[in-house]
């Protein structure tokens, strides 16, 4: 996941590489999903995320579409 | 078939981020060996066990580790000064995950993706703070262990 200035240069990064075009989220949006997803990585009791946690944990910072469909 | 972890594997796995956060580097199966006073073979087999589940990622052919979701153990694009030291983030919302795992202060300084414009953001008492950008997901979550390099 790669960081870009805007919508149109992810755009012509996807053509040059061949990378597939998927979603853009704003940073500051990223920043919930990592607080939401990173958040417990390093407590002892952490045990792994199954697909229907990792799609609430989606929803919750407001990731809804298709592409964030789990499964 | 999914890979059962042991509860010895999860107290690897903690080990394993402890030691990559302090060291910005991660232990070999030797050191966790030695630290839980178990044979290397044992040791071995935890990490395999662990890349096996997606709890982290081996380098291919090797017990050596690559990535301790969200640290990187290889220099990349997305460095994160954290706590006085430097550690690698896999990719931009790494960057991010990084502080939001140690509940840390932090500051990263890149490019923008296709240019030579620095992107320079923090994250300051809980606030991100500096330039904005968009990250991209190039595959859906149901395909990010496809191919975890790529992703």
């Amino acid at each position: 996941m790669l960081l870009f200035r805007s919508e149109e240069d992810i755009d012509r990064w996807c053509s040059a590489t061949g990378e597939p075009r998927g979603e853009a989220v704003p940073l500051r949006q990223v920043w919930q999903l990592a607080q939401a997803w990173y958040g417990n990585r390093m407590h002892p009791d952490f045990r792994g995320r199954s697909a229907l946690e990792a799609g609430a944990v989606f929803a919750s910072v407001g990731l809804t579409s298709e592409f964030w469909r789990v499964s | 078939m999914a890979t059962i972890l042991r509860e010895r594997d999860w107290q690897v796995r903690l080990y394993i981020y402890q030691f990559l956060v302090a060291h910005t580097h991660p232990p070999t199966t030797a050191e966790a060996a030695q630290h839980f006073g178990l044979p290397e073979a044992d040791a071995r087999a935890a990490y395999q066990r662990l890349h096996d589940a997606h709890a982290l990622f081996l380098q291919p052919g090797t017990t050596n580790v690559r990535m301790a979701n969200p640290i990187s153990a290889v220099e990349t694009a997305y460095p994160v000064t954290v706590s006085g030291r430097t550690l690698f983030a896999n990719c931009a919302w790494d960057s991010l995950g990084i502080p939001a795992m140690l509940g840390a202060d932090a500051r990263i300084d890149t490019l923008y993706t296709g240019t030579d414009i620095p992107a320079r953001y923090a994250i300051e008492a809980g606030e991100l703070r500096g330039d904005d950008g968009l990250v991209h997901f190039p595959l859906p979550f149901r395909h990010w262990y496809d191919n975890l390099i790529h992703t």
